[in-house]
């Protein structure tokens, strides 16, 4: 029997969870493209306390049910998030698909995903037993498999606030709009002085899942201009022994070559 | 401007743009039962049981068995089935429709037939086929003698990919039978093509056929031939029915398994002497799919424009269309021409830089003059505006300068422009005008001084409605809103002939036109007249002979030269358009606006059909990407503003001098944009969608 | 039983909550304004606004619209802004084939409602998911730039 429910309240999303197999829909822009005759769908995007976004002391908290369109509008998101929702799709997919959407997808081309994965985002899940906070490299168990119980429901977003303002960002898609990416890069330096004092990257839709790798990142930490130039080729080396693309539509050599001549940009346009 | 030419309010504006429209998928009757076919999803099979589940009150299956007339779609020859006799010929071969009231238990039902196929090894590529469905070639003067004495011979192949037409509106119809008759409406841009083949699968006499055109979001060839294999598919299963059946297809099932463009090899041996060309032997092979539906004509057009925009004495041209068991290849715009105007342009292109001269300067030495014999040995008869044209285009894009400039760069962005030089040749390719087609058109004065235009071309959004009724509003000297036009009803308009071949304007138009002089002589206010006009072949024509391959394939031609300027990302290989600039000789525009609207659209599409429209069937004869998220049409952001010019060049026997104008603007763009890639990548390219992925293999060093 | 606003008037539709909006508008309100290019939220032509913003009607569930408020081209017609992009677009004949007008002339509203003076890039990106295979754009681009000049003070 099918069923489907609205609920204004977390409380009341909770429960249902909680009792009946549903299928949460926020935007539907993805559930909607082959959908499910027999799904009950619950409707959440009516739900206020998943579509707030504030800041507290450290973290930027965005409700998942916020569309890409709310996170492009609203002026604590960082820009390079909003840069790179503002090249997903067009206009009228932007106003309905939410970031909950696109990182429970659990797809490595999922775009916002990837400038959260870069910032180290977590992710705040509730269920009626109680509530996690995980870091979103944590969620992606292999190709769309997410560490996400059937009762449990992707509610908030935490991302860094500070340190994401000199950003490196490149989507690689068959056009400028309406494009699925094929290579999709993000890199971020922070600086202090004349070291390098935090630097992270992360490279969507060439993987089962979009690739962090913090202790490669880490090469550089701590490390002078002068010092990092000279670890460039050990960085780079390493990069090229993690990034290996799967089978898709477009070969996995041209994915490969994209994505290394981003990162040796990325070092260069900062001064490695 | 001619006054002719000065832009006014389309006829069709209004109900499209207020919504109010009504396409195929808008009508609803009575008691109308929806269809849905089911498909081969097999390459080459014998199907040995075809299963069917306990079917519901008033659901039912449609076969081959419900044909009362022939089981064959008449096109150009029979061979295309309405539903599969034992064997399947391609992935998407109509085996079956159902057909029910509710359009989602028609979907379950299909979801539940089950089909037993005997599969038998497909023949998936072209150079391995063993079926030639056509076969032309033709000669003049002495190639063997060229090719003896050359100097050298340059040899190159070029291979061109499928298109899909993409119009917005998929292939849809609706067929009721009433009092005996059965009446057929729906997407289409041939009413009469669909009436003869309706009468032939249900077996009718023609005059208990009628077919009507609804207001239509898209042709482009798509629906030239198409739409008939549908009709009579629907026509077919209403009469089974004996109620309204409606099928409107799905993008999915549109993009895989209706017609596309042909996508061809083409090899040339171009004789060089003294560092001349002496001679060129052209080797075209085009993949026709699984039925022989239009390649006849499609490969004929081909091999016409096989050498170009050039003067070539000594010319040989080999043609074949095979057979292979893929989706059945058709119209689409360019017709044929796309694809071999691809292969000449980067053949002089690549000669020239053999040679060490300028692609440019190389071509201006060969480029026909009025006078001049065509490749058929027939003659153009009219002025060739191609020098000025290309001066036109080298002061807007700054063409020779840039194109110097961008030899040899470096850096992370390399820029590039290249140009090409084209022709359309004008209306239905060789003396099927005048024999097969035999066009009349009708324009009627009403009592009250209104005057209907009565023809079965098609407004298929290139404006028809509008132009025609200027002609004839101007020539009679009425208000062009006094000038009424409906869609084309076979019980009520003569045939004019197919809505193709760029025929339209300056064929039709000019039946239309002459037709109002008549009646403006003849005038009676307050009567009823009707003025009825015949075609006939202009005299100047030498008579073009099918076997012989010779005469003049076209009254006259339509000329054109692009140039594109592009900028390549190295890092990525992704290519940004900085700019497009088109040149086109349609004559005399009929309406400036809607000209400009068609050489914009057609340019597009060819530079689509150049870069990101990318469609293959992988080894089980599939077609993979069958969506728009798959096969990669430009949105607004991907190209900059196309500036497209006309040339003043009014061709005498065409309506206020109008020529073909709906194909040309396609027919140049691929080779404009590939060698501007070539000047960018600084290598020699030889196959269209030149992608990102074969520009990054060129950056790689890894050119094939 | 889901209610919500339909070109200004209060509907409820009996339609089940999981259809989608496209063919709740076409079949149950015989709203044929409303185009059905690909029922995958990649053409564009179905497009309709929701509580003041562009969408794709085809990738919306019906029981996602409770309350709100939907304006098809039969409601957007009747509005003098309307008046103005008609008269722009036919002033450089952009309509050919039409299919994806409707949804063209939602996607301008959209763009102008937002930003009454857009630039042409500005103009491009907010037509960007509405595909057109007849015009290659440029007309539709113009017509709305034009209504921005004459529309000023509507938007």
């Amino acid at each position: 029997m099918v069923n489907f429910y609205k609920p204004t309240k977390l409380k009341e999303v909770l429960d249902i969870l909680s009792k009946e197999v549903v299928t949460p829909y926020a935007g539907g822009t993805d559930l909607m493209i082959d959908p499910d005759e027999n799904a009950s769908y619950l409707f959440i995007n009516k739900v206020q306390e998943m579509k707030n976004i504030v800041e507290d002391k450290e973290y930027i908290r965005i409700g998942a049910a916020c569309t890409y369109t709310d996170i492009i509008e609203n002026k604590l998101i960082p820009e390079v998030l909003k840069e790179a929702v503002s090249q997903i799709a067009a206009p009228a997919i932007r106003n309905l698909g939410t970031v909950g959407g696109n990182i429970c997808n659990g797809s490595p081309k999922a775009d916002s995903a990837l400038i959260f994965f870069a910032a180290d985002s977590k992710l705040r899940i509730v269920s009626s037993r109680g509530e996690k906070v995980i870091p979103i490299i944590d969620f992606y168990l292999g190709r769309k498999k997410l560490a996400l119980e059937k009762d449990e429901l992707l509610v908030e977003i935490l991302m860094n606030k500070n340190g994401l303002n000199n950003y490196y960002y490149k989507k690689v898609g068959a056009r400028k709009a309406l494009a699925i990416s094929r290579v999709s890069f993000v890199g971020i330096i922070n600086t202090a002085g004349d070291k390098i004092i935090d630097c992270r990257t992360a490279f969507g839709a060439v993987s089962d899942v979009i690739i962090r790798r913090e202790k490669i990142d880490a090469i550089f930490i701590g490390k002078t201009f002068e010092e990092a130039k000279a670890l460039k080729d050990k960085y780079l080396a390493a990069y090229e022994q993690e990034i290996i693309p799967i089978r898709g539509r477009v070969s996995a050599e041209y994915r490969k070559t994209v994505c290394m001549n981003l990162l040796r940009d990325f070092l260069e346009s900062n001064g490695i | 401007m001619e006054k002719i030419s000065e832009s006014v309010k389309k006829k069709d504006h209004d109900d499209k743009i207020r919504g109010s429209a009504l396409y195929v998928d808008d009508h609803v009757m009575d008691d109308m039962l929806y269809g849905k076919l089911l498909h081969s999803t097999k390459a080459k099979a014998k199907i040995i049981n075809i299963s069917i589940p306990k079917l519901p009150q008033g659901y039912f299956v449609v076969d081959k068995n419900d044909v009362t007339g022939v089981n064959r779609v008449h096109i150009v020859e029979d061979d295309t089935p309405v539903y599969v006799e034992n064997t399947v010929e391609y992935v998407g071969d109509p085996i079956l429709m159902v057909v029910g009231p509710d359009f989602k238990e028609v979907e379950a039902i299909l979801n539940n037939i089950i089909v037993t196929y005997e599969e038998e090894i497909p023949v998936l590529d072209m150079t391995k086929s063993d079926t030639v469905f056509f076969n032309y070639n033709y000669e003049k003067g002495d190639i063997d003698k060229a090719l003896k004495e050359a100097d050298c011979i340059f040899i190159e192949t070029f291979q061109t990919g499928y298109q899909e037409q993409a119009y917005l509106e998929t292939q849809g119809m609706i067929a009721y039978p009433h009092d005996g008759r059965m009446t057929v409406r729906g997407s289409m841009q041939c009413p009469y093509y669909v009436y003869g083949a309706v009468s032939k699968a249900l077996g009718y006499e023609a005059k208990d056929i009628q077919i009507i055109q609804d207001v239509t979001g898209g042709g482009f060839g798509g629906k030239e031939a198409f739409p008939s294999i549908l009709a009579c598919q629907v026509a077919v299963a209403a009469k089974k029915a004996n109620k309204p059946v409606k099928v409107i297809f799905g993008r999915r099932e549109d993009m895989e398994f209706t017609s596309k463009r042909h996508p061809s090899i083409s090899t040339y041996k171009v004789a060089i002497k003294d560092g001349k060309i002496t001679g060129m032997d052209i080797d075209v092979l085009f993949n026709s799919g699984a039925y022989t539906t239009l390649s006849p004509v499609v490969l004929q057009r081909g091999l016409i424009c096989a050498n170009g925009v050039y003067r070539i004495d000594n010319l040989r041209v080999v043609g074949r269309a095979v057979k292979i068991n893929t989706v059945p290849c058709g119209a689409y715009r360019g017709f044929g021409a796309p694809q071999t105007f691809f292969a000449v342009e980067m053949i002089m292109d690549h000669i020239a830089k053999e040679i060490g001269v300028d692609s440019l300067e190389f071509k201006e030495e060969y480029i026909v003059k009025q006078g001049d014999s065509t490749s058929t040995s027939g003659k153009y008869h009219f002025h060739v505006p191609l020098p000025e044209m290309i001066d036109q285009i080298d002061k807007l894009a700054d063409y020779r300068t840039k194109r110097k400039q961008y030899i040899n760069q470096a850096g992370r962005y390399r820029k590039g422009i290249g140009m090409s030089l084209f022709f359309h040749g004008c209306g239905f390719t060789g003396s099927g005008e005048r024999d097969f087609i035999k066009a009349v058109a009708k324009i009627k004065k009403n009592s009250d001084d209104t005057v209907e235009i009565l023809v079965s071309n098609s407004d298929i959004g290139q404006g028809l409605k509008t132009t025609f009724s200027k002609i004839v509003g101007d020539t009679l000297g009425i208000p062009y809103e006094q000038v009424l036009i409906n869609n084309p009803d076979t019980d009520l308009v003569p045939d004019s002939g197919p809505t193709v071949a760029s025929r339209s304007l300056m064929t039709v138009g000019e039946l239309l036109r002459r037709a109002s002089e008549k009646l403006k002589k003849e005038w009676k206010a307050g009567e009823v007249q009707v003025i009825e006009e015949h075609f006939v072949e202009p005299d100047f024509i030498i008579p073009f002979n099918l076997d012989k391959f010779k005469g003049d394939a076209y009254p006259t031609y339509s000329w054109g030269v692009n140039a594109i300027e592009v900028e390549v990302d190295t890092l990525t290989a992704e290519t940004k358009i900085l700019g497009a600039w088109g040149s086109f000789d349609v004559g005399v525009p009929i309406d400036m606006n809607i000209i400009q609207g068609q050489m914009q659209g057609g340019f597009l599409q060819g530079i689509g059909y150049s870069s990101m429209e990318q469609m293959s069937s992988n080894d089980k004869g599939m077609i993979r990407n069958n969506s728009f998220s798959d096969y990669i049409i430009p949105t607004a952001v991907d190209v900059p503003n196309l500036v497209t010019e006309i040339i003043n060049n009014p061709y005498s026997h065409g309506p206020y001098g109008a020529k073909g104008a709906g194909e040309l603007p396609l027919v140049g763009a691929a080779p404009a944009y590939v060698e501007a890639m070539e000047n960018a990548l600084g290598a020699d390219l030889n196959k269209i969608p030149f992608t990102t992925e074969d520009t990054m293999n060129v950056l790689q060093g890894v050119h094939k | 039983m889901i209610k919500f606003n339909l070109n200004g008037k209060e509907v409820i539709s009996s339609s089940k909550e999981n259809e989608r909006l496209l063919d709740v508008l076409r079949n149950e309100f015989s709203i044929t304004g409303v185009k059905c290019g690909c029922k995958e939220g990649e053409c564009g032509a179905c497009s309709v606004i929701l509580d003041g913003r562009l969408v794709n009607s085809c990738m919306v569930a019906l029981g996602n619209i409770e309350e709100s408020t939907i304006v098809t081209i039969e409601g957007y017609r009747e509005t003098k802004r309307f008046d103005v992009l008609d008269k722009a677009y036919a002033s450089v004949s952009a309509v050919q084939c039409g299919f994806c007008i409707p949804g063209m002339i939602l996607a301008s509203e959209c763009i102008l409602d937002k930003n009454p003076n857009p630039t042409e890039d500005e103009i491009r990106e907010g037509i960007s998911g509405n595909l057109c295979r007849c015009t290659g754009y440029n007309a539709i681009v113009k017509a709305i730039s034009i209504a921005a000049k004459e529309g000023q003070g509507l938007w």
